[in-house]
């Protein structure tokens, strides 16, 4: 399965900025996907991409749009010896949209969705007469938000969305931002991760099932456990959203469609291979 | 005749029968007869004769005021018509023939009923008249080995699942696809055919490989296996040439391709070409391109799309022709129900669709009204709407244009505000009345409620502010029948038989010039067509009812009984 990660946000946000500092990090070729309705290649062209891979695809429902390229991208992808491939969403996608491809498209899972944000234009777009509810959505639906250009009132109307951010500042390796720490659950804002500063986080990500209740006593039976939080996928072929801290554990039913997706935060060195007796 | 003939051996018949065409035309003229002619010309509403020429009309009246024209010349006096209602040729200002191209070849069975020149698509209601009438139809593969119908719909045909096809037949690839085109079954067949094995498609939660099924994005990774098929350009050819007996059999002789390069535009254009100009073709086509199609032709920017565009007309021949036009787009689909909406939004909550940002779409707007265009913008909701205004008032403020041709195209929903503002800043609307039939009574239910959905195509407003409306197909979206516009206009009855909003209906006066005259002035053509008159090419549309006198119920049944081109008589042949 080749993970896929979307990169939404609003136009001059700095998604192309992004990918390219993914691209030099990268030491593997990814593949990147560039989704715009405008002057696409102009965007494909400011990508600096050496030995990866850059498509440039247009928008459509499959409907109106017998072409698919978004399809036939990934396909073509699929050709290629690609460790990863991310899609640079257009300024007015709604990001979840394109998730769907890594939850569906056939040799492909999701990784997550990354929104970046400006600050110097958020509130604009958000009272903006036409865009508002779309800038919202690239919020809402982001699994990790990337702020940049911000203020500390920024910061404070993130919070207010429950976004899950991240300042350009804080980041040490966007590869590892954009494949090992983005999980798409909106785990934890950063204030929470602050309070467990001492302890230590860990990503399960598996498409094992999983039994519920085994996952429910493994997690009271181990008192290193602070917090857990993620999706599971069960027997049945059902998603639960799990929230689980000292004292609650609790498990509702989901429509979001995913792999088991689980992120620990603890106090000791968890052993991921200790979590065997939760596979059913 | 003979004498050229004889003068030159090497004379084909063709330009030879060219040449006689010419002769005749130049010298004859013809004089059609008619119970009654609706010119559609508020001066002479009225007449029993037109009197034609070299593709164009002399003279429009009886046959005794023509006496000046026929006293010096030769003429024949034609009653083919004469028990019949002439009307100016129809005008669909807005359909995509590449849609149609794809959509035409395959085998049709569908719950309503469907007429086609070649025949009726009858009604089939029931998962038994399905089956049997799938496997009477497997005989001819419609893709080259593959068999693809269209129209399946659960609710009448119950489930489809491949171990169902299977029954029916196994070997020979089967490929359903549904009315609603977001999902597709296959049987063993097919899945072979195509090479989709279930390793292919593990864990992809759209396609149900057990039942054969593909889905919304499951969907896409179908089409994307059958898109050898269904885009062969023989196959596409075929369908092209189907869609030129539709149009003729809707009475039209005008059509507007308004979206050239919705798939391939060179493709597009050169094979609309091939098919389209020649004798035999009974319309013309006018050619919008799609502005956002032509910048991956114009190294990715829109001044240099521009460019290219307004080179476009050096293409220009007899019946195909570009003019100063673009077509740009707000908002998503009105089927799809991804429309930008205001307040109150949608029912349940989901967001409409952009698709440009507005920054860009103003950005690309001022290009093309800045250099003059005629831009014909693509809205569905009234957000969509809004954006189009807010846009081109903007532009009407930096460099003000009169009659400028701004045209609001498909004008799904919007407010009566809008209508008024839109009328104020000189805009045109060419509007699907069609959603008021189909889809009201969904909207009205279950996507944005009972007031906004009964004023969808708010069409009576527009005529009551002046404003120069016009009705469009978007075929494949509703059929290619302008009469059946003009009825769904008039009357606003859904599907269900409910008056939506009676007070947005239009008169038949008005309805008929919305696919004639208004139809038209949206093409920029009304000096030519769109009325019958002294000067205009010689364009009628010939029925056996007037529409204008009959039960406003009755209209989109009238029976065309010919087309004139141009001064050519396209008889329709009843099947």
């Amino acid at each position: 399965m080749i993970p896929l990660t979307i990169i939404s946000g609003y136009l001059g946000s700095g998604k192309t900025t992004l990918i390219n500092q993914l691209l030099r990090e990268a030491k593997n070729p990814i593949g990147v996907l560039v989704n715009d309705f405008g002057d696409l290649q102009v965007d494909a062209k400011l990508i600096e991409n050496k030995d990866s891979l850059t498509l440039s695809l247009t928008n459509g429902c499959v409907c109106c749009n017998l072409n698919e390229d978004l399809g036939s991208s990934l396909e073509q992808m699929k050709e290629k010896d690609v460790e990863a491939v991310v899609i640079e969403a257009s300024g007015v996608a709604l990001p979840i949209k394109l998730a769907n491809y890594g939850l569906t498209w056939p040799g492909y899972s999701l990784s997550g969705i990354l929104s970046v944000v400006q600050g110097e234009s958020l509130i604009n777009l958000l009272s903006d007469k036409f865009v508002s509810k779309t800038v919202r959505a690239q919020i809402e639906q982001a699994d990790q938000i990337l702020l940049n250009r911000f203020q500390d009132k920024d910061k404070e109307i993130l919070s207010r969305l429950n976004a899950d951010y991240i300042t350009e500042k804080e980041v040490k390796s966007y590869w590892d931002l954009i494949f090992e720490e983005i999980t798409p659950v909106n785990c934890f804002t950063e204030q929470e991760l602050d309070q467990h500063s001492t302890f230590q986080s860990s990503v399960l990500s598996t498409d094992k099932v999983i039994n519920r209740n085994r996952l429910e006593r493994y997690l009271i039976k181990n008192s290193s456990i602070e917090r857990a939080k993620g999706w599971i996928r069960d027997e049945g072929g059902k998603t639960w959203l799990l929230q689980m801290n000292k004292s609650e554990c609790n498990f509702s039913i989901s429509s979001y469609e995913t792999n088991t997706r689980l992120v620990f935060i603890h106090t000791q060195d968890l052993d991921l291979n200790s979590l065997d007796p939760i596979y059913s | 005749m003979v004498g050229v003939g004889g003068s030159s051996p090497l004379v084909s018949t063709i330009s030879l029968n060219y040449f006689f065409l010419c002769y005749s035309y130049l010298t004859m003229i013809k004089v059609y007869k008619a119970k009654s002619i609706i010119t559609m010309n508020p001066s002479l509403p009225r007449a029993d004769a037109v009197a034609v020429r070299d593709g164009l009309i002399l003279e429009t009246g009886s046959v005794d005021s023509m006496k000046p024209w026929l006293e010096n010349n030769d003429y024949e006096i034609d009653e083919q018509f004469k028990d019949s209602i002439i009307v100016p040729g129809l005008i669909d200002p807005h359909l995509h023939p590449s849609m149609a191209a794809v959509l035409l070849p395959t085998f049709f069975i569908t719950a309503m009923e469907w007429r086609f020149p070649w025949g009726d698509t009858p009604a089939t209601t029931s998962p038994e008249d399905y089956d049997k009438r799938l496997k009477e139809a497997l005989t001819n593969p419609t893709h080259k080995d593959i068999f693809i119908t269209w129209g399946h719909h659960d609710l009448w045909h119950g489930p489809m699942s491949r171990s169902r096809l299977n029954k029916i037949e196994s070997n020979k690839p089967i490929v359903v696809w549904n009315r609603s085109f977001h999902e597709l079954c296959m049987n063993d067949g097919a899945l072979d055919y195509l090479g989709i094995t279930e390793d292919d498609v593990k864990g992809a939660s759209q396609i149900d490989f057990e039942r054969g099924r593909f889905f919304e994005l499951g969907l896409g990774y179908a089409v994307q296996k059958l898109n050898p098929y269904i885009l062969d350009p023989e196959i596409f050819k075929e369908g092209l040439l189907k869609l030129k007996e539709v149009v003729h059999f809707g009475g039209q002789t005008t059509i507007a391709d308004m979206a050239v390069g919705l798939f391939n535009f060179d493709n597009e254009f050169d094979t609309q070409l091939e098919l389209y100009e020649n004798e035999d073709n009974p319309f013309r086509v006018e050619l919008i391109a799609h502005a956002t199609a032509l910048i991956q032709y114009a190294g990715g920017s829109n001044l240099e799309a521009e460019k290219l565009i307004a080179k476009l007309p050096e293409r220009n021949t007899h019946k195909l022709n570009f003019r100063k036009r673009v077509k740009l787009f707000t908002d998503g689909a009105f089927f799809a129900q991804v429309a930008q909406l205001m307040e109150p939004g949608y029912i349940d909550g989901h967001e409409g669709e952009w698709l440009s940002t507005p920054e860009q779409f103003e950005e690309v707007a001022r290009i093309y009204w800045n250099q003059g265009y005629a831009i014909h913008v693509h809205v569905t909701g009234d957000l969509g709407l809004e954006l189009a205004l807010d846009t081109l008032e903007k532009l009407q403020f930096e460099k003000p244009r009169f009659n400028h041709g701004f045209t609001l195209e498909h004008f799904g929903l919007s407010t009566p505000e809008q209508v008024y503002r839109l009328s104020k800043l000189g805009a045109n609307v060419s509007a699907n009345a069609y959603y008021v039939h189909e889809l009201s009574d969904l909207y009205a239910n279950h996507t944005v409620g009972s007031e906004r959905a009964s004023s969808m195509s708010r069409i009576g407003s527009c005529f009551r502010e002046g404003v120069t409306t016009g009705l469009h197909s978007d075929f494949t979206m509703a059929p290619a029948q302008p009469l059946m516009s003009m009825w769904v206009a008039v009357n606003r009855v859904n599907e269900k038989g409910n008056v939506m909003s009676p007070e947005e209906r239009i008169t038949p006066q008005q309805g008929l010039e919305a696919i004639t005259i208004n139809a038209a002035r949206i093409l920029g053509l009304d000096h030519e067509i769109g009325t019958v008159r002294a000067g205009k090419k010689a364009d009628f549309t010939v029925l056996n009812k007037d529409p204008l006198e009959i039960d406003p119920m009755e209209i989109k049944d009238i029976e065309i009984i010919a087309t004139v081109f141009e001064g050519k008589v396209f008889p329709i042949n009843k099947k």
